[in-house]
């Protein structure tokens, strides 16, 4: 990060002061402000490994195996009402809807002709979902299928995004604030369960199923539609089963281009960020990866949530255009 | 499992591939919830302003073009009446132009006739005064011959002779210079 500020260009026209500055020191503020960093991190290293040399230095739990990285994906029971269980994974849940119901009724009761920046960037999403569903449905799908198109965009982007935000869920792992046993803040995203795409995956598939079937007159076209045109001769069965292979992907792939991207992300910023030091008992090593780390934690927050909703929306859009036009 | 046992990670990674059922039900739910109201309440409300917006847009860009052909019309009609104005500046000027050619020619044929007028006028005066002139020369011209005559025969002239002398002197003397070579 520190590298990207360094070598960032001067703005045109920048102010007198800032040119007098550079030219006093032969450096930007940036760059200065970049090698300051750098050199920090370095003389961290530097402390680090002056104090507790490269020996390992595990930590009890750790030494035995009570401690595992994977565990804070674990949900725990929190308690019980009947048959139903609630755990971090249904807290996170309930706040993406809460998060997402909110934001949107707000902006919805408080509609301008002309907008603010909150209502011009839910109008953008607005857009965007509805010429999703445009592109890949006719008029009449995309009618019925918006809606759905639109809130598992919105759903899954709010669910990715409060699963940046550090929170006191890890009830596995508990800190005492004064006498108070807490849980740990943590961040963990509801979709780095298999659950939570699973089951949009599933319902996904189950109505472009539908679809297809209804546009098709039944299971035999059905099976028809999901051969190519002009395949003939002995490769038909085996281009068949290639077809429904691919098909019965399509759930498996929604699934887990989700749930992995997530699951994966949100371990590489737990590991970047100390938990690798902390397995292997060497701080300097927490202190090396720790920039790594909150690049990473960027990458994922600015890019990958959005762009997995935006992933999962449009694939809907796909699979449900495709139910209907495929012969 | 409690927090407490030994979790190595190889035995304890399963919950992580394996969908946890009752969050799937939750999910489920929730998201049902969230779909229903959403379709419900907000996106047909975000739809009808995106909609309202786009026929203001659209009514005002037509009411912009209408403007604007209107204002060609407007145009149009100003720059043929200052073509008609020009024409007919054209025109005045032209008229004026002949109207002021004709009364300077009408001047200058006045002033010439006038001219000649008084050329004329002051000729006939000439001639009259010269005319005038010569008679009184030639009076003066018979008194002096008949005065000169007496003088030198001595005598007294009769009238006959006197008209007789003042005859011949005078036809010995060209008045003709005098005339301007008209008389």
């Amino acid at each position: 990060m520190s590298a990207v500020t360094a070598s960032s260009p001067p703005a045109p026209g920048g102010s007198r002061e800032r040119a007098d500055d550079r030219g006093r020191t032969g450096m930007s503020r940036g760059r200065k402000i970049g090698l300051s960093l750098f050199a920090f991190w370095v003389a961290g290293l530097a402390f680090f490994i002056a104090v507790f040399g490269f020996k390992s230095h595990k930590a009890p739990a750790v030494a035995s195996g009570v401690f595992t990285p994977t565990n804070e994906f674990k949900l725990d029971t929190w308690f019980s009402v009947g048959p139903v269980n609630f755990n971090k994974g249904v807290l996170y849940v309930v706040l993406a809807a809460v998060i997402t119901l909110w934001i949107l009724f707000y902006t919805a009761r408080r509609l301008k002709q002309r907008p603010g920046r909150l209502q011009a960037a839910i109008e953008m999403f607005y857009v965007l979902t509805s010429g999703m569903a445009r592109e890949n449905l006719d008029e009449n799908l995309s009618r019925r299928y918006f809606p759905l198109i639109a809130t598992l965009f919105v759903f899954i982007l709010v669910s990715n995004l409060i699963g940046y935000i550090p929170l006191p869920v890890d009830s596995l792992d508990k800190f005492t604030l004064f006498g108070a046993r807490l849980p740990s803040f943590q961040i963990y995203a509801a979709d780095t369960n298999v659950a939570f795409p699973l089951i949009l995956a599933l319902m996904v598939f189950i109505l472009f199923s539908w679809e297809r079937l209804k546009a098709h007159h039944g299971p035999v076209g059905f099976l028809k539609s999901l051969m190519p045109a002009g395949i003939s001769g002995p490769i038909k069965p085996m281009i068949f089963g290639i077809e429904v292979l691919s098909y019965l992907l399509r759930l498996v792939s929604l699934t887990v281009r989700l749930w992995a991207n997530l699951l994966a992300g949100h371990m590489l910023i737990a590991f970047m960020g100390g938990e690798l030091g902390v397995l292997v008992g060497d701080p300097w090593v927490q202190w090396l990866l720790f920039p790594a780390g909150i690049a990473i934690y960027l990458f994922e927050a600015v890019l990958i949530a959005g762009l997995q909703a935006f992933i999962f929306a449009v694939l809907t859009a796909i699979y449900l255009g495709d139910a209907v036009t495929s012969h | 499992m409690p927090a407490t046992s030994p979790l190595p990670i190889a035995a304890s990674g399963s919950f992580l591939i394996l969908p946890n059922v009752g969050l799937m039900v939750w999910v489920l739910v929730i998201f049902v919830i969230c779909w229903l109201l959403l379709r419900r309440y907000v996106f047909p409300v975000i739809g009808a302003t995106l909609d309202r917006r786009a026929q203001s847009i659209a009514s005002e860009i037509d009411a912009a073009e209408r403007l604007r052909s209107e204002a060609d019309q407007v145009l149009a009609e100003y720059r043929e009446r200052l073509a008609e104005a020009r024409s007919q500046a054209d025109e005045i000027i032209t008229r004026a132009r002949q109207a002021g050619d004709a009364h300077q020619k009408e001047a200058v044929e006045a002033a010439r006739a006038e001219r000649e007028r008084l050329l004329e006028q002051t000729r006939r005066d000439v001639e009259a005064e010269t005319r005038r002139a010569i008679d009184e020369i030639r009076r003066e011209v018979g008194n002096l011959t008949v005065l000169a005559t007496e003088k030198v025969t001595r005598k007294v002239l009769t009238a006959d002779d006197q008209r007789r002398l003042v005859e011949e002197a005078l036809s010995e003397i060209d008045f003709s210079v005098l005339g301007g070579g008209e008389g």
